[in-house]
């Protein structure tokens, strides 16, 4: 069975798709057989990053949540030629774009269970080895069945002092519910704060590791989301943090 | 041993904010178990007997699966026991 790592935040704004999205690509680098769903239905954007925009007739997980469209054909196959050649493979799970799609799934819901077994139906039909769940920021139902299932839960923050507040909140929430393993990743470090201060404050806030810290990046706002930056840059120091925190996960949880 | 006042469970559907608030924290993590694909009758007993120690066919235990199967919370499908949101 695939493991499952969600992707959170407590504030919108983190970097957290971007991080998922690259993260995911750091995996396939090593050969790993990848999904991303992108449970952000209210304001998706992660396929963006992979260059995809559902065309006509393609499914999104809103026709399997919303509809009877069977999973699988709500998984595309966005693995990047680099990734292909490493032997790995992504697929994409995207979120509708339309507003009217957006405005119905906010209206009429959707039973959550269907995407927790939505998830493992995929990873059993394509032999995922990793889900990747890029969330809503914030707590609804879909954030905490996110937590509730997955093997671990990264944490993504930026180091401002809402942030911090609010993913204790988060952190709370998740340690209710038995997370086995929980990563902090900061992101968007200022060059002038000092790595070491942030490690010591993230550290005494909330008690958990700290999977990365990830530097402001020119190059990543140059790049403004049109593209991977593990591909992009990948000499860039936030691909070298990415790709060492794909390395740390695979070691220790995955 | 877990606290359990099967009176003082709500009812209606389960949903995910529910399963968060639900105390003692030994059910909070039945219900949990039964999310993903479901667990196992083998991997149940074993939870009945750590949290509370019962074992599955303990009056105890078919009671609160009784309870917990009423409200339509969390129910066997063929070897397996999963929970459903509502």
């Amino acid at each position: 069975m695939a493991h499952i790592l969600a992707i959170h935040s407590f504030r919108g704004g983190t970097g957290k798709s971007n991080l998922t999205a690259n993260l995911a690509c750091a995996l396939a680098l090593k050969g790993k057989r990848v999904a991303v769903f992108d449970t952000d239905l209210a304001s998706p954007g992660i396929h963006v990053l992979f260059g995809f925009s559902p065309t006509p007739g393609q499914c999104t997980l809103n026709d399997h949540l919303q509809g009877d469209a069977p999973i699988v054909d709500c998984a595309h196959d966005v693995t990047p030629e680099q990734v292909k050649q490493a032997h790995g493979r992504i697929w994409l799970v995207p979120a509708a774009m339309d507003s009217d799609r957006i405005a119905r799934l906010l209206r009429e819901g959707y039973q959550v269970e269907k995407l927790n077994d939505a998830l493992f139906a995929l990873s059993e039909t394509l032999k995922l080895d990793i889900v990747l769940i890029d969330t809503h920021p914030g707590i609804n139902e879909e954030t905490l069945l996110s937590t509730a299932i997955t093997d671990c839960l990264l944490m993504v923050m930026r180091p401002d002092t809402q942030d911090y507040l609010g993913t204790a909140v988060a952190i709370e929430v998740a340690e209710r519910l038995d997370v086995p393993a929980i990563r902090m990743v900061v992101n968007k470090l200022p060059s002038h704060f000092d790595p070491e201060q942030v490690r010591e404050r993230v550290a005494s806030s909330y008690d958990v590791p700290i999977g990365a810290l990830l530097p402001l990046s020119d190059d990543l706002l140059t790049l403004a989301s049109g593209g991977l930056a593990v591909l992009t840059f990948p000499n860039h120091p936030w691909s070298d943090e990415v790709r060492g925190l794909a390395g740390n996960l695979l070691e220790t949880v995955l | 041993m877990s606290a359990l006042d099967l009176q003082a469970l709500p009812g209606g559907p389960l949903s995910m904010a529910g399963l968060l608030a639900i105390e003692p924290a030994a059910l909070r993590r039945l219900l949990k178990s039964g999310l993903r694909r479901g667990v196992s009758r083998t991997d149940l007993a074993a939870l009945l007997e750590q949290e509370w120690q019962w074992s599955l066919e303990s009056p105890e235990a078919q009671e609160l699966l009784a309870a917990l199967d009423q409200r339509g919370w969390f129910s066997q499908h063929g070897d397996c026991w999963k929970t459903h949101l509502g």
